[in-house]
């Protein structure tokens, strides 16, 4: 096993290396330039060309790209164009917002749609089952966006509540922290509750087609320790898959979340770095968001082996 | 282990509902107090929503709109404009000018900075050296190249030479990016980007990324009475209805809105919107090296094509006004474009003048515009069934605001949907948009008699004679069209109506120095 997660770990570097190569000249090649950006309609040329060497866009790219890449190294992902900030501390420091964000996305999500996936497949082809159908597949093609933007204007006009604003850390204060972030939270969580109630539903039901189920029923076991301590623990491995590939899809979420309930989160960064065209944000930003990705993914295949011991790495 | 796990889960759900079910109200008021330490003047504190974020605070290095609005109440300059746009004094007490080309201010004493620093003429000396100073790369240092030389005469003294008269000087320096910094600080800091320390009537206290700046009362101002609100809160809310629901709950104090929004907030007893004639206007840009837009005659063609009435009431809701490059707002110096015959809407003459040109049918173009501003595109799109009458077939490009900037600073574009800030003194608007050299003369447009028209302008410092000059210069301009000049919308303003004493202008939106909450 320790093999196997060093191995894995070690494929970090190729794939870190091809995203910053990737990315790097991607932005390189996007048109609009990040002095102009800055100093607006305003700008002379000769301040243009100056703020450009101020940040060393005048060097030949290979010459840009080593000098990035050997900040990387050391833990140097240099500093934002637009506001002089160093971009690392500032990525792990918008991070934890987002972190905290997606991870009350999933655990609504999961409160949400295992219990019911596990519903709609014990009462296969009933209405409940048939509603519960409906609404997930609601779940899955409401843009949250949508969602977002209906929830504000039903709670302000109707209910004269809106969110608060100016963002509060989770240990700073709780109770207002939980108060700005729940609506985002449940927004982004129904939209990956429909998948996962999906996936749920046809992967408990499988394994309740199986021999080994009618096995443990003719033993007389009641339906809930057959649910629950037999079919659940057999059907999560494919419903941790597409957990697994959600909460990568919650992470990119959270852009359009972040913007419309006004979050500092990481998302927002990227977003209005890229709009800007803050090359050491983007740069930075996305390779730390390629890592998190790869990190997530070793997660799930490690929980497989936990919850199916027949499946071994080595 | 299930068990404990459901247990969390419960537990974990138990306080998301707590926290959604308490009042919003009172538990954000409750937060407020703790914020303000629970002093009696805690409820003196303003709640701005901002459309954008602030790029960074550096006023000599900041033009960005989003950043400017902060640091104006950072920082001053030596002189500003009253709310009748007249010049008044601000850190220079008074000024006197022996000759055309000099200015001798003399400094208000006992003015400190926020970090408790007297402020001297020494440090209007080192802040107008590093607007000039290549280095810097500021986007002002062009509006003082005429500047020769700065002599402390004393503390409160400072002369200005000037290569030769420029009637612009003196406006120029009432821009917010012509403030007055202490040198020690951006010494320590390398820039101003994040540690503004000013002599303005609010002290920067914190900027959290992406979500609020707070700024707090300067108790040193040396102005008596001013400022009233203890602290001014700017929140980023990039989302429109996110802004909207705030300021009818009343967790914000102040938004800036557009047309559309003012409208639904109408109704609200408890929101006050105040517009106001704003110094922006909206305009087709012509490459006029290109064919068929080097042809003066098409240009006037699909101005006379074009129906302002129509892009005023449709894409403004009838709330912006027909302009020329220099807008109403800007008082004696803009002229009734209204008189002028380019601005009639005539499509029989307009095909005429197709047809002298050489395009009886018309022809095929595109119409680039930027899809970030939805009024830019709204635009685009009459304009293109206007256009249509007279045969002209014009496709629409929307592109994203980076790659929109670099169009507009490269002319890669035929035809180009815009919008302009006319500034404070009418040479921004003729000179530097315009003149075969202006730094935002992206058209190719050039002619020889028009440069010396507002060259001319620059260098007259008598006003009425000034305004002539600029007279003959804006209908020149309307003639040759390199622009088509459309209209100039209103700006607006929703405050909630605890709120007092505030007044939006033209040049200063945001006039928060004697506003308080009641």
């Amino acid at each position: 096993m320790l093999t196997y997660i060093i191995r894995r770990l070690l494929m970090l570097i190729p794939v870190l290396f091809g995203v910053s190569l990737f990315i790097f000249f991607v932005m390189r090649v996007v048109p609009g330039d990040v002095a102009q950006t800055i100093l607006g309609t305003d700008a002379t040329p000769q301040a243009l060309e100056q703020l450009r060497k101020n940040f060393g866009l005048d060097l030949p790219l290979y010459q840009q790209y080593l000098d990035w890449m050997g900040g990387v190294l050391t833990g140097d992902f240099g500093e934002s164009m637009r506001t002089g900030k160093a971009v690392l501390p500032d990525i792990l420091n918008r991070f934890k917002l987002t972190f905290e964000l997606t991870l009350f996305a999933a655990v609504i999500s999961w409160i949400i749609s295992i219990p019911l996936g596990i519903i709609a497949a014990t009462k296969r082809n009933s209405k409940t089952d048939f509603s519960l159908r409906v609404v997930s597949l609601l779940g899955v093609s409401v843009p949250n966006f949508a969602l977002a933007t209906v929830i504000i204007l039903v709670l302000s006009l109707y209910f004269s509540y809106s969110p608060p604003v100016g963002y509060v850390g989770f240990f700073e204060n709780p109770v207002r922290n939980l108060e700005i972030i729940i609506i985002p939270a449940i927004v982004l969580g129904t939209s990956m509750a429909g998948a996962v109630m999906r996936m749920t539903r046809s992967s408990v039901l499988e394994i309740l087609r199986q021999d080994f189920i009618r096995t443990i029923r003719a033993k007389g076991a009641k339906e809930r320790v057959v649910i629950f301590q037999h079919a659940l623990k057999n059907a999560m491995i494919p419903i941790l898959t597409i957990i697994g590939l959600q909460i990568g899809t919650l992470l990119g979420g959270t852009v359009i979340i972040e913007q419309i309930f006004s979050l500092p989160g990481l998302g927002q960064l990227v977003l209005t770095a890229i709009t800007q065209r803050d090359f050491m944000v983007v740069q930075g930003a996305v390779l730390f968001i390629a890592f998190i990705f790869v990190m997530i993914n070793l997660l799930v295949d490690l929980l497989y082996s936990y919850l199916d011991p027949r499946i071994s790495y080595k | 282990m299930k068990k404990k796990i459901w247990l969390s889960f419960l537990m974990v759900f138990a306080v998301i509902l707590a926290a959604a079910c308490s009042n919003g109200k009172s538990s954000s008021e409750g937060s407020g107090d703790t914020d303000k330490g629970g002093s009696s003047d805690a409820e003196q504190v303003l709640k701005i929503a901002n459309d954008q974020e602030p790029a960074g605070l550096d006023p000599h290095k900041t033009p960005a709109h989003s950043s400017v609005r902060i640091y104006s109440k950072i920082y001053e300059g030596l002189v500003t404009f009253d709310e009748n746009m007249e010049l008044v004094g601000q850190l220079a007490s008074d000024w006197e000018q022996p000759d055309d080309s000099t200015y001798v201010f003399n400094l208000v004493e006992g003015v400190k900075f926020h970090n408790g620093r007297e402020m001297t003429a020494d440090d209007v000396k080192y802040s107008f050296d590093r607007i000039m100073d290549e280095e810097t790369a500021s986007h002002i240092s062009s509006y003082f190249s005429d500047v020769k030389n700065i002599e402390v005469m004393d503390d409160h003294q400072i002369k200005f030479e000037l290569e030769q008269p420029n009637a612009t000087f003196l406006t120029n320096l009432t821009n917010s990016s012509a403030a007055i910094v202490p040198k020690e600080v951006v010494e320590e800091n390398g820039d101003l980007q994040q540690n503004a320390v000013g002599t303005g009537p609010f002290v920067f206290e914190k900027w959290v990324p992406d979500n609020s700046v707070t700024l707090k009362k300067n108790e040193d101002y040396y102005v008596e009475d001013k400022p009233k609100l203890a602290r001014v809160e700017y929140y980023t809310m990039k989302e429109e209805a996110a802004r909207l629901s705030a300021i009818r709950t009343g967790e914000i104090d102040m938004t800036t809105l557009t047309s559309k929004s003012a409208g639904l907030l109408g109704n609200d007893d408890n929101v006050d919107i105040k517009d106001y004639q704003s110094l922006e206007y909206s305009y087709v840009g012509f490459n006029v090296d290109k064919e068929p837009f080097n042809n003066e005659k098409v240009r006037q063609a699909l101005s006379m094509a074009t129906d302002r009435e129509s892009i005023a009431k449709v894409v403004w809701d009838g709330k912006a006004i027909t302009t020329g490059p220099i807008t109403p707002a800007m008082g004696d110096w803009a002229i009734d474009v209204n008189e002028e015959d380019v601005y009639m809407n005539d499509t029989d003459k307009a095909k005429k003048l197709l047809a002298e040109a050489g395009y009886p049918d018309g022809f095929s173009t595109t119409i680039t515009t930027a899809s970030t501003y939805a009024d830019m595109v709204d635009t685009a799109q009459l304009l293109q069934q206007q256009w249509a009458e007279i045969g002209v077939k014009a496709d629409i490009k929307q592109i994203e605001w980076g790659e929109y900037i670099d169009t507009w600073s490269n002319t890669s574009a035929d035809i180009l949907i815009g919008r302009n800030g006319s500034g404070t003194d009418p040479d921004r608007a003729m000179n530097y948009f315009f003149s075969t050299d202006g730094s935002a003369n992206v058209w190719n447009f050039s002619n020889e008699e028009y440069d010396k028209l507002v060259e001319e302008g620059k260098r007259t410092v008598d006003p009425d004679k000034r305004k002539e000059i600029y007279d003959k210069a804006q209908k020149d301009l309307l003639e040759l069209s390199p622009n088509l000049f459309l209209v100039s919308p209103e700006s607006y303003v929703a405050v909630r109506k605890d709120v007092k004493g505030f007044t939006p202008h033209a040049h200063n939106a945001e006039d928060i120095d004697q506003t308080y909450k009641e």
